[in-house]
């Protein structure tokens, strides 16, 4: 994946037009590497670190196996602590972000879809308000909707975290950009002569036609409800409704100030299995994601 | 007299609308003799919480204690902040004696005069004492104190003929031995991710980092002690006579590949190097925490107090709950009921009890305790946590890593951290003395 494939010729160098070196085929390549390894490393070190047991966790180099293979010991007892609270943590992640992602998107496609195709008063202005959204970090929502949510009761319950990931306005905005590219509106204007409602149409025929955005936004709020940190510290204290995150870092924030070195390799070790859903589905998506990332490009 | 100046300044803060409770007797508040009863959640950071909340709902049939887990540190007291912001606190929350000021001071916690009456004067130290009383108003209740001592290898330094220190001179003649006899070794540790161990040594050697002046507040990060204690660290990390390390997985690991063999640290210490270092047993043990004129002189690194946060539901109960943690015997008990734990309770009396939970083979079945209950008694007293604890600490560590690599000298974070804490307390509304 990091080797930079280039199909058409290099440009014509003249004396005076040399690429500087950085642009130079080896030198992005090199910084392509260098971007890899940065990606790559602290995930070799996670691997390493969940196969080791707790005396090698310490005695031996991060990034040399340790004397015993103890993976499977540590996830026996990754699955086993705490009467197996983190089986109930990645559930609940997975309904957080799988569920949330998947209601987020659906939401977010037909509001997009809605902006480009469809004529209502006051469209640009709502749309403005969606980029607004856009703008605003996710982190820094986290107090007010905190705040809302204690009015409305909704702390410490699955909903105060559920709800607030079903809002996703860039994915709005990306919808919008995919429905304009991939929805020609002859198409539509063949639907309605056909005879089909405004929603049929949606779904039967803008829906299908728009499938790899929708995959490209569904794993842009997955991965954002699934790294969600803040909002969940503040929101939850209950730890049956914890996200996967969150009850790790309990575990780890303690472990080693309060003695209890067996936490830090519970840490590690959820650590490496919660980021293991996240690989299958990139991998499993990879062709949506790719063919979504570039709609239009060419247009 | 420091304690009237106290009440001057919180109450010219409560003047000033930042901080929402009364002060000391004008405070109506709840009558004393009310029993609690009823259902309390309790958020706790602290190993055994769990454990302390199954014995009180065992033994006290009246109240059921739910118990939360919180993560700790900077997170934890945003969670709470922005609990006490919305009305949804627990009954009890933990907090560390370096951040109950700030909650007090804003007016996040409830007021215990009433409610415990005479508990904290008659259970604990004036120097513990100190840490949960602001404007005569009690705030929280100690439930551990963490006075600081030595830890060291003592097959190493017998091995290599070193003596254990007792002053700060002899302590850098020390770490020099260690070096010579294994280059690899080091006798000490700076650490770049936690100002606490520094602050205590800044504590110990009789600097004032916050007091209160009039009806304002000072600040002082760079005073005569202070400066002493940061040439001396920081001369010691750029000799590279301690290491300088991240003091989660770095030290343990360099402790368990025998790199530090010596390390100043805090009573609850005993109990991660037992549990962290186990293949050690055996080899190591404690000693006094050196001193600058070798008279015995030592500060806290660390510690806890239980508090009611304001807007507790049910502050009877939480009070009773809190009562029975830090100051019985049965209570503590249930603290330490795992045998892993070497907390140091702030309760002089209970001292026993954690004694007889924690067995001391792992130091050579050593009187840990004994130690301990010198440096306790030895705390140097006077010692104010200041308003923005957190900005202070931040401030510090930020700047602690470069430290190591010679680019800045100790002295001048601490200058820096002062005028990072200086400019948030003026940005907070709060007076500071020049």
């Amino acid at each position: 994946m990091t080797q930079p494939t280039t199909r058409t010729a290099p440009a014509p160098r003249g004396p005076g037009r040399r690429p500087s070196v950085l642009l130079s085929k080896a030198g992005v390549t090199a910084m392509l590497g260098l971007a890899a390894l940065y990606t790559l490393l602290p995930m070799l070190w996670l691997v390493l670190s969940s196969t080791k047991s707790r005396q090698d966790l310490f005695a031996t180099n991060g990034f040399a196996p340790g004397d015993d293979f103890a993976l499977l010991d540590n996830l026996q007892y990754l699955f086993e602590a705490d009467n197996g609270i983190f089986l109930r943590w990645l559930l609940n992640t997975v309904l957080y972000a799988g569920v949330g992602a998947l209601l987020a998107t659906v939401f977010s496609v037909a509001a997009g879809y809605a902006f480009d195709k469809l004529d209502f008063p006051g469209k640009e202005r709502i749309f403005s308000l969606v980029l607004l959204g856009v703008m605003v970090p996710g982190t820094a929502m986290a107090i007010p909707l905190y705040l809302i949510a204690a009015e409305a009761g909704l702390v410490n319950s699955f909903w105060g975290v559920f709800i607030p990931g079903l809002v996703f306005p860039f994915g709005v905005y990306l919808a919008r950009v995919f429905s304009a590219s991939y929805v020609p509106g002859e198409v539509l204007e063949a639907a309605r002569v056909d005879g089909a409602g405004e929603f049929r149409t949606f779904c039967r025929i803008a829906l299908p036609m728009v499938a790899p955005g929708f995959v490209t936004i569904f794993l842009f709020q997955f991965t954002q409800i699934w790294n969600s940190f803040f909002l969940p510290l503040v929101m939850l204290s209950d730890e049956e409704l914890f996200p996967v995150n969150l009850g790790l870092y309990v575990w780890y924030s303690s472990a080693l100030s309060q003695g209890h070195p067996q936490d830090y390799l519970l840490a590690i070790v959820g650590s490496l299995v919660s980021v293991v859903p996240l690989v299958v589905l990139f991998l499993m998506l990879q062709r949506f994601w790719k063919s979504g990332m570039t709609a239009g490009a060419v247009k | 007299m420091f304690r009237r100046r106290l009440t001057a300044l919180v109450c010219s803060v409560a003047a000033l609308g930042l901080l929402a409770t009364g002060c000391g007797d004008s405070d109506g508040g709840t009558p004393a003799a009310e029993k609690g009863t009823g259902k309390i959640t309790f958020w706790s950071f602290v190993k055994g919480s769990d454990k302390v909340a199954e014995a009180f709902n065992r033994s006290h049939p009246d109240i059921e204690v739910t118990f939360e887990a919180v993560p700790s540190g900077q997170e934890y007291y945003s969670k709470l902040t922005n609990a006490v912001k919305a009305g949804t606190v627990p009954d009890v929350a933990v907090a560390e004696f370096a951040q109950l000021p700030e909650f007090a001071t804003q007016g996040k916690l409830e007021g215990l005069n009433d409610r415990l009456g005479p508990l904290v004067e008659d259970h604990f130290p004036e120097a513990t004492r100190e840490l949960v009383q602001l404007g005569g108003e009690t705030w929280g209740v100690p439930r551990d104190a963490a006075p600081l001592m030595m830890f060291y290898r003592n097959d190493f330094f017998t091995s290599h003929g070193i003596d254990v220190p007792t002053t700060w001179a002899e302590y850098r003649t020390m770490t020099g031995q260690v070096r010579k006899a294994d280059p690899k070794a080091r006798g000490g540790v700076l650490y770049t991710d936690n100002p606490g161990l520094l602050t205590a040594l800044a504590q110990q050697a009789g600097s004032q980092w916050f007091d209160t002046e009039k009806d304002a507040w000072k600040v002082s990060l760079t005073d005569a002690p202070s400066r002493k204690v940061a040439d001396y660290w920081g001369d010691l990390a750029g000799q590279d006579l301690v290491h300088s390390l991240s003091s989660l997985d770095p030290f343990w690991t360099s402790v368990q590949q025998n790199r530090t063999v010596a390390y100043v640290c805090a009573s609850w210490c005993a109990g991660a190097q037992q549990a962290t270092v186990a293949d050690q047993k055996g080899k190591w043990s404690v000693a006094p925490v050196p001193t600058w004129d070798g008279k015995p002189a030592s500060a806290m690194y660390g510690g806890s107090s239980f508090v009611i946060p304001k807007g507790a539901k049910n502050s009877a109960a939480a009070a009773e709950f809190i009562k029975w943690i830090t100051t019985d015997p049965e209570g503590m008990k249930a603290w330490v009921s795992t045998g892993t734990s070497s907390m140091f309770p702030a309760d002089p009396r209970l001292v026993p009890v954690t004694k007889s939970a924690f067995p001391t083979d792992y130091f050579g079945g050593q009187d840990i305790y004994a130690v301990g209950s010198e440096s306790y008694k030895s705390i140097v007293p006077g010692w104010t946590w200041g308003p923005v604890m957190g900005t202070t600490n931040t401030a510090v560590v930020d700047r602690l890593p470069k430290v190591a690599d010679g680019g800045t000298k100790l002295i001048d974070v601490l200058a820096d951290a002062q005028r990072a804490t200086v400019e948030d307390m003026e940005r907070r509304g709060m007076k500071v003395a020049p």
